[in-house]
């Protein structure tokens, strides 16, 4: 058998939907930290977030068939962590709290740059405080690392959309961060 | 990493193990979009259909064309419709619910469905193909009894020039 860590996503897919429901782990392990960080951003909660993308990884598994191979598992992926987020977030608006103080962790590297560690708090920090029409695709453009097409891809808006509210959330950044300094 | 944390991988896998959560069968996403499918295509015929009928009705009792109207709102086979729109929805439920990975604005398709339909049933009837259909096709009965017999509307075309009852 090949290397597992080798395939791709939706090579790995392949194989979860046909032979073997067990390389459904590597999956998990390579998006648990990077969704957890994701839900995080969006519901401000460690709980609710693990909750949010343990229920997202059982809707995907379940839902496998619906994937078509072709498009990119990750933008699938996140999009149904997005939409289980919305969920809880929106169940529990008056609960959760709108600012928690969580560490992020990159997920890619164990040897953290510590300024670009303090930089990513900062950023977290600032980005927390704005609304989530700005919040989202800006976390998913700078710490997620998702192209624009990749954004569009999840949070179901034009591409156009995604850039101007990149834009604008980079202004409104600006202003939050200078005055949290 | 936070003490609230939970075991994702461990207790997603041990639910796959233990057969508490099975891959859904390939046929129940096509179903879904076959049915979205299916309703889209007859929800487009049975209104392009409706609306030319209506347009002709007007067209063919001119002043009186309210009457006929009430009267192919009372006639209409309502169930066809009503079916169509119920498998539509079921169809884009079952798509919205399970379909994560394309980007769909429903809203924009419903709109561009609504006016292509409009436009077709009103274009049916400039183009002139409602008189054509009154004299031949599946939908003959229809038009015939909604604006008139064909033989009388053929002679109205000869004498007048145009499609219209004299009265």
């Amino acid at each position: 058998m090949k290397d597992i860590t080798k395939l791709t996503d939706e090579q790995l897919i392949k194989i979860v939907r046909s032979k073997d429901k067990e390389l459904y782990r590597e999956i998990i392990v390579r998006y648990e930290k990077k969704l957890l960080r994701y839900a995080r951003y969006l519901i401000q909660n460690e709980e609710k977030a693990s909750d949010a993308v343990q229920e997202a990884f059982i809707k995907a598994f379940i839902n496998l068939n619906s994937f078509n191979l072709k498009m990119k598992f990750s933008s699938w992926i996140y999009r149904i962590v997005h939409n289980q987020a919305m969920n809880i977030f929106n169940k529990n608006k008056r609960e959760l709290p709108l600012f928690e103080n969580v560490e992020f962790e990159s997920g890619k590297n164990l040897e953290i740059d510590l300024t670009k560690k303090e930089i990513r708090e900062r950023v977290n920090k600032c980005i927390s405080q704005m609304s989530l029409i700005y919040s989202e695709p800006l976390s998913l453009y700078y710490l997620e690392e998702k192209s624009y097409e990749e954004i569009s891809d999840i949070l179901r808006l034009p591409i156009g959309t995604v850039e101007t509210r990149i834009n604008r959330a980079k202004v409104i950044m600006k202003k939050i961060c200078q005055n949290t300094k | 990493m936070s003490k609230h944390q939970i075991d994702i991988t461990k207790n997603v896998m041990s639910k796959i193990k233990t057969e508490q959560i099975k891959i859904k069968p390939k046929w129940y996403f096509w179903f879904g979009s076959l049915s979205v499918f299916v309703a889209l295509v007859g929800l487009t015929i049975i209104s392009i259909f409706l609306i030319s009928l209506i347009t002709f009705s007007l067209k063919t009792h001119g002043p009186m064309g309210t009457v006929r109207y009430q009267q192919i709102i009372s006639n209409f086979p309502w169930w066809a419709p009503i079916l169509v729109i119920i498998g539509l929805i079921t169809g884009i439920i079952l798509l919205k619910k399970y379909d994560f990975s394309y980007k769909k604005n429903f809203l924009f398709i419903i709109l561009i469905f609504i006016s292509a339909i409009f436009t077709a049933g009103v274009l049916i009837n400039i183009l002139g193909f409602d008189n054509l259909w009154i004299k031949k096709g599946p939908m003959r009965k229809f038009y015939q009894q909604y604006g008139g017999n064909g033989q009388e509307w053929n002679n109205n075309i000869k004498n007048n020039g145009r499609g219209r009852r004299s009265f």
